[in-house]
């Protein structure tokens, strides 16, 4: 085991060192660009054997992902915002052809008006394309889970891509504490990839032929079924790794001081720290308060959120992007999943444009979520940090 | 309401015939709709065509299932495709073929009008594209549209598409083929053509979208298949060799797209009628007119 300080980005780098991975091709974008440069480095160095293909777009970099991951190569990449958005069309291609890449998307708003700082609405839109997606709190999680999205995606009852997010600058550039795990046991964790199929000129395959409206219903279906089916995966995997490494991060979703709270909060990515500082707070003055660390949106826990909140008198939700003229796009997940739970849920939209999300402004959030506790026909929907009130 | 289905092969021109028909209902004041249906698009390949005619605006967006009035443009579907799988038995069909109705067995008993919509086509506009041709032939049978609306909405559609002239062969086409059509009624002796269709639950779909080789599910077909999946009924006409005036210069097995077309150890030709389409290139390119090109499918050793 050693220990570095280092940044989210360069704890990538080395989590797709430690699951030596073979393949990374990869267009530099902020804030990913650390990701893609330590990775070149080490390439180049001899420190990981792999080949590195810079490409002209992120297009090419998912289509050249796509074209490794077939050949039976452990492929990785990693991307940001508007490369994200570039690469749309060729996401979808992934998970219909059961590729188990895995790739870091170091979240960050969309144009116009242009920004580099952290918000999800590069990452929420590609719910919608089959990839599992993960959101992580600190860097040794971001290492760490990239060593685990490789056993997950590519278990043979899952076979599916997996996205990392992770909240640009935030992590991305910020350096923390870092324990990288043996090459050794990371060997014995994540064994050699066996692809479903191999492009193999000897032994040919079809792979991705046209498929008419007799069996498209069905192939949507079945994908449909392995990302439900990768729930068990997700959490088998986190307790495996948290018997080599102590280190648990609670699979699908985690809680922090839920056992007998009545309000609560559910954060993803780097919010959830902050949250956990507020939830402390909270109890030493004697209020019942907790948190719902939600990780992964694809496949999303809706059964386990159901047991989460069973004993709260009001959640909160919060977001860091926003489906316009509504909500969040996680507040609608967690109603949609909580419909017939019968507790008030209210979201809580911040940090927009990497606007910081103070411990003030979280503390907020529970302010809100108590008041509306019991109160039916409040306000749903409230903005913090923005000027003019919502 | 009069539901319309036509079943023809890639290139034959059902897509057309459809839309003319729904236009021709138009004209004589009904309420119409036509639409395809593509599965792989490729000159020869089965394809399927309907139309709706109605008295009020037809809401139903669905394909035809159980037609009135069917349409076969090409005598050899029947029997790879199962086509009267539906028919009212107070329904009609219209046959492009050579046969008298009573010679046909569609697998189901129903009045029937037969044409010879190839040689029709092949007379008065030259090509094999006998969409026009069965028209006219419909418009005897189905006597809610007039040969009138018939030849009006083909000259508006063809003519605006094609130009004037190509309007009045092709409504030439159809006039002969009105006139030609023998009305009676076919026999329902043969069972329907049972087609190989692979129509798996979603958990025996193989997972990953990849197929070996050799694979013939359906429509997902691997590399390899032709093997079992013979292209040669697609075609209308079929090349004769005749070796005595072949030169060997190769032209023909150079041009051909398929591929059908074996180079012998003297350099003479033979065919693989299993898969020539009778696309007509290797008489064109061949400067001794060794190859003629025979309409219908043939089969010459």
């Amino acid at each position: 085991m050693a220990m570095k300080v280092i940044s989210a980005d360069h704890a990538v780098a080395y989590g797709a060192k430690l699951s030596r991975v073979e393949v990374v091709p990869a267009f530099p974008i902020t804030p990913q660009t650390l990701i893609v440069e330590l990775l070149a480095e080490l390439i180049n160095d001899g420190e990981l054997d792999a080949h590195f293909m810079p490409v002209e777009s992120e297009h090419s970099a998912m289509s050249a992902a796509i074209g490794a991951s077939a050949a039976g190569a452990r492929t990785f990449t990693a991307t940001s915002s508007q490369g994200l958005a570039l690469m749309h069309e060729m996401l979808y291609a992934v998970p219909q052809n059961r590729l188990p890449i895995v790739m870091a998307n170091v979240n960050r708003s969309l144009g116009a008006a242009s920004g580099i700082w952290v918000e999800y609405n590069d990452s929420m839109p590609e719910r919608e394309s089959g990839w599992l997606q993960v959101y992580i709190e600190d860097n040794q999680e971001a290492l760490d889970m990239i060593i685990q999205a490789y056993r997950i995606a590519e278990d043979r009852n899952v076979m599916l891509p997996i996205m990392v997010c992770l909240d640009g600058f935030v992590l991305s550039h910020t350096v923390e504490r870092v324990d990288l795990p043996d090459q050794n046991l990371v060997d014995s964790f994540l064994p050699k990839f066996r692809p479903l199929h191999v492009l193999d000129p000897d032994e040919p395959v079809t792979m991705n032929p046209i498929a008419p409206p007799e069996y498209a219903m069905e192939m949507r279906y079945q994908l449909d079924r392995a990302i439900e089916g990768a729930k068990s995966v997700i959490n088998a995997v986190d307790h495996e790794y948290s018997s080599l490494t102590s280190r648990s991060y609670g699979g699908l979703i985690d809680s922090y001081h839920l056992e007998d709270a009545e309000i609560a909060l559910l954060t993803l990515g780097t919010v959830t720290s902050t949250a956990r500082a507020v939830v402390d707070y909270l109890r030493a003055k004697g209020k019942k308060a907790g948190l719902i660390k939600l990780r992964f949106i694809r496949p999303f826990p809706a059964e386990e959120l159901k047991l989460f909140v069973r004993d709260l008198k009001a959640l909160g939700v919060f977001d860091r992007s926003l489906s316009f003229n509504g909500y969040g796009p996680v507040f609608t997940e967690v109603r949609n999943a909580l419909y017939q739970e019968g507790i008030p849920i209210t979201n809580h939209i911040a940090g927009l444009g990497g606007r910081d999300v103070s411990f003030k402004e979280a503390l907020e959030m529970f302010q809100v979520i108590e008041k509306n506790a019991g109160n039916e026909k409040g306000m749903v929907c409230y903005w913090h940090g923005l000027r003019g009130g919502s | 309401m009069y539901e319309i289905r036509f079943h023809g092969r890639g290139g034959q021109g059902a897509v057309m015939a459809a839309q003319a028909l729904a236009e021709a209902a138009v004209l004589e004041g009904y309420f119409a709709q036509a639409f395809p249906y593509f599965g792989a698009e490729r000159r020869g390949a089965p394809v399927r065509a309907f139309a709706r005619i109605d008295k009020e605006k037809i809401r139903v967006k669905s394909q035809v299932y159980e037609p009135d009035i069917l349409v076969v443009l090409d005598e050899s579907l029947l029997e790879i495709d199962p086509v009267g799988e539906g028919l009212k038995p107070s329904g009609k069909a219209v046959i492009n073929t050579t046969k008298m109705p009573e010679e046909i067995d569609l697998g189901v008993e129903v009045e029937c009008g037969t044409v010879d919509a190839t040689g029709i086509a092949l007379e008065s506009i030259k090509a094999p594209i006998v969409n026009t041709a069965i028209l006219g032939a419909l418009a005897r049978v189905f006597d809610v549209i007039s040969l009138e609306s018939i030849l009006n909405a083909i000259m508006n559609r063809f003519g605006e598409k094609l130009g004037h002239q190509s309007g009045v062969m092709n409504a030439e086409a159809a006039r002969i083929a009105y006139l030609r059509t023998k009305i009676g009624r076919c026999s329902a002796r043969r069972q329907l053509a049972k087609t190989k269709v692979w129509l798996p639950a979603w958990y025996e779909i193989p997972p990953g979208n990849a197929l070996p080789q050799h694979a013939i599910e359906g429509v997902l077909i691997g590399p390899g298949s032709m093997v079992q999946n013979y292209t040669g009924t697609w075609r209308t006409q079929t090349p004769h060799y005749t070796k005595d005036k072949c030169i060997r210069c190769l032209r023909c097995w150079f041009s051909c797209p398929e591929g059908c077309i074996e180079r012998m150890e003297d350099d003479y030709e033979r065919w693989d009628y299993r898969y020539c389409k009778g696309c007509g290139i290797c008489a064109q390119v061949c400067p001794v007119n060794a190859i003629e090109m025979i309409r219908g499918v043939h089969e010459w050793q």
